[in-house]
């Protein structure tokens, strides 16, 4: 039987208070962390502003890509990348091997600001994440719960 | 892998489009995304050439509800097919549940689907994933086309193997068997997670699922 890891309520709290935070004293507009694969981990702040599905998606690619950039310098991967617009800009730092933090903001902060306090953040997300990959108990479904129906239907 | 939101009562699955070039992976997801209920999916987006090959990957949001008291997120990707995007094609396979692989039944591209299946194997093998272990169906494409090879060729050069994959003839161009591809992935990937997961599975039908239904006469194997 295989097993999905769990991400529990208290788990879900203790990172919306962690990311919460950030975003107070950065005054950015949204967080999201994501695993590499392009996964939404958990998200905090403006949810309306962007398809946070799709700009993990993003992000994850993007992040990736830069690493093959990286190793030309010698370097292993880039730890944060910044993309700067006229008005709105993004953020990404590595949080682990498997996890980034994304945080987009606007005219309200600094990159330094944003960057200064996610380094720690990025620890206490990463202290949570770490606690839940090493927790050996996922959870997994009763087949009965799975709706026998076809999931997609085509709409002519 | 997947993570559970316990909170927010949410489940994401990836599942990865793979194949050769041109071999029809985004024609996949535009038809999706052109059919399903607007209310269930995302944007279609696209990192493309000018010329619409696929240069890092399509991705398409979807949402379901299969699971009882669960919000099921599926994601469909595609690889660039181009040999020399191995790279792109490692990075969108991480942390993939399932997969489609998409092959061109026409005969001078069997060598190409062959190169790329054994590229997916390898590549996943780098994930410390293994075939063997992921959900994974065979999409046999462009079934309309007049120099096609027969599916039972198909099914000897890429699912012949002791525990054999199910197997779809599809006309992505017309949607036909598209849904049915994505839904069994998705069926095959949502009962990997479930607790009656080591019951036998039904096994794959002799031959790909065809275009028209199942005639009478074909039987399960015993």
């Amino acid at each position: 039987m295989n097993a999905i890891p769990v991400l529990t309520i208290e788990d879900v709290a203790t990172l919306d208070g962690v990311l919460g935070d950030f975003l107070k004293k950065t005054e950015a507009e949204l967080t999201v962390v994501i695993d590499r694969g392009g996964n939404v981990i958990s998200q905090c702040g403006d949810m309306d502003m962007v398809d946070v599905t799709v700009i993990a998606a993003l992000a994850a690619g993007s992040f990736a890509a830069t690493r093959e950039l990286a190793r030309r310098i010698g370097e292993i991967e880039f730890n944060a990348l910044y993309h700067q617009g006229n008005g709105n800009h993004m953020f990404m730092n590595s949080v682990d091997d498997e996890t980034i933090m994304i945080t987009v903001f606007g005219t309200r902060t600094t990159v330094g600001l944003v960057r200064f306090y996610s380094a720690a953040t990025a620890q206490n997300v990463a202290t949570v994440l770490k606690s839940l990959r090493s927790n050996t108990h996922g959870f997994s479904f009763d087949a009965k719960d799975i709706s026998t129906a076809p999931v997609f239907v085509d709409h002519p | 892998m997947s993570i559970i939101n316990y909170a927010s009562r949410e489940i994401q699955f990836k599942i990865v489009y793979y194949g050769p070039a041109l071999c029809g992976k985004t024609t996949n997801l535009n038809y999706i995304h052109q059919r399903i209920n607007p209310l269930n999916r995302g944007d279609l987006v696209s990192l493309a050439t000018a010329t619409e090959r696929t240069l890092f990957f399509d991705f398409l949001p979807l949402n379901a509800v299969v699971i009882k008291g669960f919000v099921t997120k599926f994601q469909l990707y595609t690889v660039p097919g181009q040999v020399i995007y191995n790279a792109t094609r490692q990075l969108v396979l991480r942390s993939a549940d399932g997969i489609v692989f998409v092959a061109d039944s026409q005969w001078e591209k069997m060598e190409e689907n062959v190169e790329s299946w054994k590229n997916l194997c390898d590549n996943l093998v780098l994930q410390n994933m293994n075939i063997e272990d992921t959900p994974c169906v065979l999409e046999y494409n462009k079934r309309d086309l007049p120099n096609i090879a027969p599916v039972n060729y198909m099914e000897y050069v890429l699912n012949n193997r002791k525990r054999r994959l199910q197997s779809f003839e599809v006309i992505s161009s017309t949607g036909q068997n598209v849904f049915a591809t994505l839904n069994a992935v998705s069926q095959i990937l949502l009962h990997k997670f479930s607790k009656q997961s080591e019951a036998p599975q039904g096994a794959p039908l002799p031959v790909a699922i065809p275009l028209e239904p199942p005639q009478s006469t074909q039987k399960l194997p015993a």
